[in-house]
């Protein structure tokens, strides 16, 4: 095996690392103004996504393999990961950049901290070993917990961390658990390979599978509950809620690129073999995710929330990929990669209404926003319409193809419960732009200026809702695209 | 390819309305004679289509078709017939009509005009559709523009009407959505690769029971923009919240697009369903037309009742759809084009009338027949028109539909006949209270007539009336091969027989074929 190419197969890791190095040692050394801190993020970053694209081009297909003795895997998928978490961490970085900054000399441990959790979730995806995989999980997640945490001297940041800490470590252990149990059952924790997890479960007949099953339904309820998948999704709205707003975008969008990666990866290739197995799990959940979302979403009085249990019912739609197993992953990637990027737009208006590093964001301060900041207004308009899956929206075309892969591979009663979902959807939706454009005290108040929008929330913005018109006019090309974002 | 005439159609005020909002914030003077010019532009672009249609072919004319993405079998595919080419040109006619309402309009004009100009973009995409799921996207992003006219610029109300008719148009598509989908996976079996290219799936054999539950999805969702009863609740709360142009778009072309997409899909792609389940759809289509009216006549509000009647007018272009004869479903079709006439016009006259006395209680009025000379002409014409008085168009529509009827539903026909009678005490005591008497409300004594811009924009209506109610022969011509394709998939696909009258006794009523 070529020594270069088994150290280009981590690239990405290693310039995003070599970036948050760099910038903990000026940082110290030089303690420079904030703008140094973006320029190293920066490039850390496009050095990153490059790399992950130059996989792309080199190593999709026939040309995917293993590398560190089976430990990373460099196919499509993984770079496809790359090319959608690096980019992500730029734009959650642009939307957080007033609050990185109002934390002074702070700010670049939390830009080191975005780009370190940007490495662990490629990691994740890019991890053809189980171990490497939960070791990609602890550096992602203990990244975002810090991170929930930032603003330290408000209670209910602290709390929202806390409270994220607790319950994620105790779904890292669940996951770990899966780990050995599969280990039990398999006597390996390589996906690939002679001797690995595939190869072993295609090649031999297991006659007592209690432990195997049992292993799987703990990996299923660990990466559940990094996707916010019902009923794993408790911590969600709080920890959402309890955020600065700045950073809320990332914590959602990231740990759906990376959690949904993980998983994909691990039922499809690893446990491909015991397809029947998982499936029914997984269509259950995804109408389990998707009814509680949207119902509990409802009910909201406070944007964050209402978009923390929104993200739930979203988690539940993107499973909805995965029922058709291998055949759901290009769809899958479409709908993550699009609703990634809606979310940290999303987010990012929460955070200009009602503060970057305040938590709350109670439905109120959005009145009569459509007349304060039509463009703001707007923004959040196109995007809430996508993510209620209207046409010429991204948002759209994910739904159909979520749905249009879920009737093939024979789940029509999922998709039933998800398309009525997505109508009573519409309602808690549709509130918010009530709320903005049509309150009646909008009308006759005085007209209040809104909101300052700082430049970095203004580009994750414009590039929020250019990717969503653009992939729903013409979804084609990038769905072309991720058919060959497949795993080995 | 020849020029691109129905893209040209739909883009057009799709990129009006970007014009719109680029025009400055301060001249908010300029916005409404801009999207009016930009509208009338669209006019002009399909009466250039309804002069190049040619009359006698079945099948779609105009054709533009161009692969989008093969795996799913999606394709660009616009085409009109008879029927879609009607509904064009009475979208493209209504909306510069409603624009030049729009003059009570005064905040936020730039996005009242420009949603005005998407929702037209969207209206005339989903008439010319010839793929399932482009056809279902311009059908679903039509109601964000909707939504927002009536949840804006709306009355007291309009936030619950807003939302409502949001819901409930929503759901409605929701399970649209999964039977296209589920359809176009079908054809995936049937033919070999999915599609969603309604002229490919006509070709394709479904079985019973797909077609039964197919049938109810798509069912549903036209069922509720049509109204059907018991879908109809959100009508009344849409019209009356909506502002002045909103109702008009809403009665005149909106409630079309169900009664469009019944005939288009419903009974071409699941003839078996569509011929078992006629008593269904008739019952419904009867009960709408009678309790439309009946609830029509006992409205204090001029709007709301106008409202009820539309109920009340559809139900009889559904019996007529599913009548499954010639004339029942020619007269459908007439019956929408006359029905977006004649409830345009008297949603613009309440519209006028509660410019100026910000009320729309009949009991407010009284007498004003006097005092208004114009505008009580203007709305007992068209009040007469919709009731059906022969010699006005309704008359032509309404007495197919139940000679239509009478051929294969006799009972439901006789049945349906009190709505005529029911139309005419609804809409005939209206006006006996606001209008004949005389004058008992002080405020009224001074009302201004009809001003030159009003009457210029009833006028094109009033001239269509009078035309279609004399001379049918025109629209009937192009409708009758699209009318005669569908009876004969019909016909093929099931072992119905669509019945006949004698030659003679159609040529004594109408000359409408030599």
């Amino acid at each position: 095996m070529n020594e270069t190419l088994t150290f280009l197969s981590i690239a990405p890791e290693v310039a995003a690392a070599t970036a948050v190095v760099l910038l903990l040692m000026v940082e110290v050394v030089w303690k420079p103004r904030p703008a140094v801190w973006g320029v190293i993020a920066g490039a850390g970053l496009a050095a990153a996504a490059g790399l992950s694209g130059w996989q792309w081009a080199a190593h999709r297909g026939a040309e995917a393999g293993t590398f560190f003795n089976g430990m990373i895997a460099v196919d499509g998928f993984a770079a496809m990961a790359g090319l959608l978490v690096f980019p992500l961490a730029g734009l959650g970085l642009m939307s957080a950049w007033r609050l990185a900054v109002s934390q002074q000399r702070r700010g670049a441990e939390f830009v080191a901290l975005v780009m370190l959790a940007a490495a662990g979730a490629h990691l994740m995806a890019a991890a053809a070993d189980l171990i490497v995989l939960f070791i990609g999980l602890e550096v992602f997640s203990i990244s975002l917990y810090v991170l929930a945490g930032f603003t330290r001297e408000r209670a209910d940041a602290d709390e929202a961390a806390l409270k994220y800490f607790l319950l994620g470590a105790f779904a890292s252990a669940v996951f770990l658990y899966g780990v050995a149990l599969v280990f039990a059952a398999t006597g390996s924790t390589t996906i690939y390979g002679p001797g690995g997890i595939a190869d072993y479960l295609t090649g031999m007949v297991i006659f007592r599978p209690g432990v195997l099953v049992a292993g799987l339904a703990l990996l299923l309820a660990g990466m559940a509950f990094k996707v916010t998948a019902a009923p794993f999704h408790l911590w969600a709205p709080d920890v959402y809620q309890g955020a600065p707003g700045g950073i809320t975008g990332f914590l959602a969008a990231s740990a759906k690129v990376a959690g949904f990666a993980a998983l994909a990866r691990v039922l499809t290739a690893a446990l491909g073999g015991r397809a029947d197995d998982w499936v029914p799990a997984v269509a259950v959940l995804a109408a389990v995710s998707v009814v509680v979302g949207t119902v509990l979403a409802i009910v909201q009085d406070d944007v964050k929330r209402l978009l923390a249990y929104s993200s739930v019912a979203h988690a539940g739609f993107i499973l909805t990929a995965l029922v058709a197993g291998r055949d759901g992953i290009g769809d899958m990637w479409f709908y993550v990669a699009t609703y990634a990027v809606q979310v940290i737009g999303a987010f990012t208006v929460a955070a200009v209404v009602s503060g970057d590093s305040r938590g709350r964001s109670p439905l109120m301060h959005y009145a009569g926003l459509g007349r304060r900041s039509p463009w703001l207004a707007a923004a959040m308009t196109l995007l809430l319409l996508a993510m209620a899956g209207i046409p010429l929206t991204a948002g759209f075309a994910g739904k159909v193809a979520v749905f249009r892969v879920a009737i093939d591979a024979g789940y029509l009663w999922l998709v039933l419960v998800a398309v009525l979902a997505t109508v009573a959807g519409l309602y808690f939706y549709l509130r918010v732009i009530v709320v903005m454009y049509m309150s009646a005290g909008g009308e006759a108040a005085p007209a209040v200026p809104g909101p300052e929008v700082g430049w970095g929330a203004r580009l994750t913005l414009a590039a929020a809702a250019a990717v969503t018109l653009v992939f729903g006019f013409a979804p084609w090309p990038l769905l072309e695209v991720l058919r060959d974002a497949l795993p080995l | 390819m020849d020029f691109p005439i129905l893209s040209t159609i739909v883009l057009l005020p799709a990129v009006g309305a970007l014009v719109v909002l680029a025009l400055p914030r301060r001249r908010p003077e300029l916005v409404l004679p801009v999207a009016v010019a930009l509208s009338l532009l669209v006019l002009g672009a399909a009466c250039w289509l309804a002069a190049s249609f040619e009359v006698g072919p079945g099948g779609f004319q105009f054709e533009e078709q161009v692969t989008w993405y093969e795996p799913w079998g999606v394709s660009y595919h616009l085409g009109v017939d008879g029927i879609s080419l009607l509904m064009v040109l009475l979208t493209a006619l209504l909306f510069p009509i409603s624009l030049v309402a729009s003059t009570s309009i005064t905040t936020r004009v730039r996005g009242y005009a420009a949603s005005m100009l998407f929702l037209e973009a969207g209206i005339l995409g989903v008439f010319v559709a010839l793929d399932l799921l482009v056809f279902f996207a311009f059908w679903e992003v039509m109601l964000v523009p909707m939504y927002f006219i009536i949840g804006v610029w709306g009355g007291e109300r309009r936030v619950y009407a807003a939302v409502k008719f949001f819901l409930f148009t929503a759901l409605g598509s929701a399970l649209m959505l999964a039977g296209i989908l589920a359809l176009a996976l079908l054809a995936g079996d049937r033919l070999g690769r999915p599609t969603f290219d309604f002229v490919e799936l006509l070709g394709m054999d479904l079985g019973r029971t797909a077609q039964f539950w197919l049938f109810g999805a798509f069912a549903l969702s036209f069922g509720i923009k049509v109204p059907l009863f018991p879908l109809h609740t959100w009508l009344p709360d849409a019209h009356v919240e909506a502002p002045t142009a909103g109702s008009v778009i809403l009665a005149g072309v909106l409630l079309k697009l169900g009664a469009y997409g019944l005939i288009r899909f419903n009974l071409t792609l699941f003839p078996e369903a569509s011929v078992s389940l006629v008593p269904v759809m008739a019952v419904l289509a009867v009960i709408g037309i009678l309790y439309g009216a009946v609830v029509a006549i006992v409205q204090p509000d001029i709007k709301r009742l106008v409202a009820y009647s539309s109920v009340s007018h559809l139900g009889f272009v559904v019996l007529g759809i599913f009548a499954l004869t010639t004339q029942g479903l020619q007269g459908g079709v007439i019956q929408m084009v006359n029905h977006g006439l004649t409830t345009g016009a008297l949603f613009l006259l309440v519209g006028m009338i509660y410019e100026r006395r910000h009320t729309r209680q009949i009991a407010d009025f009284g007498g004003l027949g006097a005092v208004m000379p114009v505008f009580s002409g203007t709305f007992l014409f068209i009040a007469l028109a919709s009731i059906g008085l022969p010699g006005l168009n309704g008359f032509v529509g309404e007495f197919l539909v139940l000679l239509g009827s009478y051929l294969s539903l006799p009972g439901f026909a006789i049945a349906a006949t009190p709505g005529v009678v029911l139309a005419a005490v609804y809409l005939l005591w209206a006006y006996q209270r606001i209008f004949t008497g005389p004058v008992t409300l002080e405020e009224n004594r001074h009302l201004p007539d009809l001003g030159f811009r009003e009457v210029a924009l009833l006028l094109p209506i009033v001239a269509l009336v009078l035309f279609l109610g004399i001379y049918p022969k025109p629209a009937l011509d192009r409708v009758e091969p699209a009318v005669q394709g569908i009876l004969e998939r019909i016909e093929q696909a099931t072992d119905y027989q669509v019945p006949q009258f004698g030659e003679q006794a159609e040529v004594a009523v109408f000359e409408v074929r030599p």
